[in-house]
């Protein structure tokens, strides 16, 4: 195999010298090669794709070629592929074929290597030929699907993911659309009236991201020791062709008179030239999708040439993985009067000595070794109030987690958290939860009920007739105006809330502090209606017992939902 | 759900008390140890909630002899405006009406909406808030701050009492947002508490 390879690059070379286009002899070596595999395909045509740069793939794509032809050139054993009988007049892919055709295309590889120096694949702009431009702007080629594959997989297992399945995505710049268009419009003209068109060439040929997908994906599973399937990691290919983009830009504005979607002012575009970033060329690249969509042949023919023309690099490769968010739930107590809930700065300061959501978080993220996480709670309190009782139902979401998060690691979790020197906060009922996790917390979050132990002082001694008259209430309706503290970022309305009930408990040893224990709707505020805010709240505890009445301290001590309440 | 109250008495009738119910009597005593304060920590008279989470400003004789004000602003910004205790409207507690019909519009018909406040009228230092009727002698008070009005307190238009039994409380007269910036220059012409008692013979 190798001194067939030298022999054959030699004479190559000799053929390659000096011209960038591709020899008449050469293209017909490639021809034959082609045609003594897959012997259904038309030898002129094949010559002739190939001698306007269309590569080995796409050509056996538009001829409806499928299966494993994609992932030959791979050096395990073929019994892994599946054998795959084909719909509608392309060849019968069937295993012997596909060895023989294996072999002869590894030759006929050989060939094409030596044409991609200087020109890439006329439709898939090097992505079938594994021809790319990689993170560091350095050109890659690699020699077989296997290869790409092996580099795919070395960038997964690089980054450490603790998996058992895979999906893959990939994703072309759309100027790929527009070139198979035009060669197929190409063809039908030259070819049209040919006995063998109607049959093999108006087959539903496969697109160049299934193709690339079919090549590699036999390998990866076997590289990666995993199955492909499921959507919990995600390893995801994004090719990107900045120079066509920028290209199509300016197509559709002068074509089509509409309305770019902004990414940048116009001027700012065309000076961006080269700077056109892989973000912008992505936005683009959908709009023109729909435009190409809406565009009838006749003026297509008018903007596209026919077949398209060369392009000499290839496209611009981002490699991206990881894993699906996983979703923690649980619930949690605050013991300190001074920690937040959330992450609280202000004018580089941090209010209070720590946030709730950051000491579970912090905690979490490195047993699973995620990248980062988000904190969501149902419902929230102030910093001075503790949280007792069941707890606050909350959810972690750990973003590209590299180890699975098992039970064992939920228990860690646990541990960890309940067993921090400073105690501030706690965590009950912690476990893995789907995507309903969400649903669950949102779920009559507004209609709860929450109880609370409130710690009160009032201006006079507290009678036994009081105690009498804040029992009696059921139910009781007070109106509450945007409590002044929050009033610069709530707007000012009147508030209807419900009080359900109430129950006094006296403190020994003092007249005129006690204890008040109470059941309200969702949202009331209690420390306003203990003090009244200025009589905005009313009634009040103060307006009920004819004095002034001041709180001390506020504990929650029941939110009443349903959700992570076990383990 | 008002037995739930109660169900710190153990169980009348049996006295096999199952697995959970100890659970939950385990969980009230926890909850009870971090509830209930120890009576030393109490202050005798605890610092109110105007004391806890607003700094107290005075304007006295306000455009005219006698006519102090208050500005309470909140750590927030907000600043509620009202009548001093010397304000000379609130001497022998005779207030009798309040009329929020001054200037070029009642300031009690404003509507401001959302986050943003929409619809609140800017006001100077000296624009009229409202009318405040003593014995038919009225006096007129005023915004002390320049910013935005956003909400005044018509209770006073039902209960103009409230003034005379709690003029610094529910007998505020109106909110108001400043900027930052106007917020400086006009505290500078204001007294602090410590000042504003020293001024008026008060202890």
């Amino acid at each position: 195999m190798s001194t067939e390879v030298s022999q054959v690059n030699g004479d190559a070379e000799a053929h390659f010298a000096a011209a960038s286009e591709v020899t008449e002899e050469v293209t017909n070596k490639d021809a034959q090669v082609i045609t003594e595999a897959i012997p259904s395909l038309p030898s002129h045509v094949v010559k002739d794709l190939l001698s306007i740069g269309i590569c080995v793939r796409c050509i056996l794509r538009l001829f409806g070629v499928r299966g494993c032809t994609y992932s030959c050139f791979s050096p395990l054993p073929l019994d892994l592929h599946l054998s795959i009988k084909e719909s509608k007049g392309s060849h019968d892919c069937t295993v012997g074929n596909c060895s023989k055709a294996s072999e002869n295309l590894n030759s006929a590889h050989v060939f094409e290597e030596s044409e991609v120096k200087s020109v890439c694949c006329s439709i898939c702009l090097g992505v079938l030929q594994f021809a790319y431009c990689n993170e560091k702007e350095m050109l890659v080629r690699k020699d077989s699907a296997t290869e790409f594959a092996v580099s795919i997989a070395e960038l997964v297992k690089q980054e450490g993911h603790q998996i058992d399945s895979f999906s893959l995505e990939v994703s072309v710049p759309p100027i790929i659309l527009a070139n198979e268009r035009a060669i197929c419009l190409y063809m039908k003209t030259k070819y049209g009236s040919e006995p063998w068109f109607r049959e093999m060439f108006l087959a539903e040929h496969i697109s160049v991201k299934d193709a690339l997908k079919l090549s590699i994906i036999d390998s990866l599973e076997a590289l990666l020791a995993i199955k492909y399937g499921g959507s919990s990691f995600r390893i995801r290919l994004t090719y990107t062709h900045a120079k066509t983009s920028l290209k199509l830009q300016n197509f559709l504005e002068k074509d089509q008179g509409c309305k770019r979607r902004k990414t940048g002012s116009e001027d700012s575009l065309d000076a961006l030239g080269s700077d056109f970033s892989e973000q912008s060329a992505h936005e683009v690249d959908a709009v023109f999708r729909r435009s190409l969509d809406g565009l009838p042949d006749h003026l297509f023919c008018q903007h596209f040439k026919l077949p398209p023309e060369r392009v000499n690099q290839p496209c611009h490769l981002a490699f991206l993985c990881n894993r699906a968010s996983v979703y923690i739930g649980g619930r949690y107590l605050k013991y300190s009067r001074n920690v937040s809930q959330s992450r609280w700065i202000i004018d580089d300061e941090r209010m209070g000595q720590a946030s709730v959501e950051e000491i579970i978080g912090s905690n979490m993220l490195p047993i699973l070794r995620g990248d980062n996480y988000k904190f969501h709670a149902a419902g929230r309190e102030d910093i001075d109030v503790r949280m007792l009782g069941s707890g606050r139902p909350f959810l972690v979401e750990v973003q590209n987690a590299r180890d699975f998060p098992s039970s064992v690691a939920v228990k860690q979790m646990e541990q960890k958290i309940n067993n921090l020197e400073d105690r501030l906060v706690a965590v009950k009922n912690l476990k893995v939860v789907g995507n309903q996790g969400w649903a669950l917390m949102r779920e009559g979050e507004a209609e709860k009920q929450k109880q609370y132990a409130a710690l009160v002082w009032i201006s006079h001694p507290l009678e036994e007739e009081d105690v009498k008259t804040i029992s009696s209430f059921k139910d009781m309706c007070i109106l509450q105006r945007t409590p002044i503290r929050v009033l610069h970022r709530r707007s000012p309305l009147e508030r209807e809330k419900i009080i359900h009930w109430m129950k006094v408990e006296r403190i020994t040893g003092s007249s005129q502090y006690f204890l008040l224990y109470l059941c309200t709707q969702a949202g009331t505020y209690i420390k306003e209606f203990v003090h009244g805010d200025f009589g905005r709240t009313h009634p009040s505890i103060g307006s009920i017992l004819g004095c002034r009445a001041e709180i001390l301290q506020l504990d929650v001590t029941d939110v009443k939902m349903d959700c992570f309440l076990t383990e | 759900m008002d037995d739930s109250v109660n169900n710190n008495d153990t169980p009348s009738a049996s006295f096999c008390v199952n697995s959970s119910q100890m659970e939950r009597s385990k969980e009230e005593l926890e909850l009870r140890e971090l509830v209930v304060p120890d009576v030393r920590d109490l202050p005798d008279t605890p610092p109110s909630a105007v004391e806890s989470n607003f700094v107290c400003y005075f304007a006295p004789d306000f455009m005219k002899p006698g006519h102090d004000q208050y500005v309470y602003r909140h750590a927030n910004g907000l600043c509620v405006i009202g009548l001093a205790s010397a304000h000379v409207a609130l001497k022998e507690k005779g207030v009798t009406a309040v009329d929020f019909n001054v200037g070029k519009s009642n300031r009690s018909e404003i509507k401001v909406t959302g986050k943003r406040k929409r619809n609140a009228q800017h006001f100077e230092a000296n624009t009229a808030l409202c009318k405040v009727c003593t014995n038919d002698v009225p006096y007129i008070v005023r915004c002390c701050v320049k910013g935005s009005l956003l909400e005044v307190n018509n209770r006073l238009i039902e209960q103009p009492g409230l003034l005379n039994s709690s003029a610094d409380r529910e007998g505020y007269i109106a909110i108001i947002m400043p900027r930052p910036t106007d917020w400086l220059k006009d505290k500078n012409s204001l007294l602090s508490l410590e000042d504003y008692k020293k001024l008026r013979d008060i202890c």
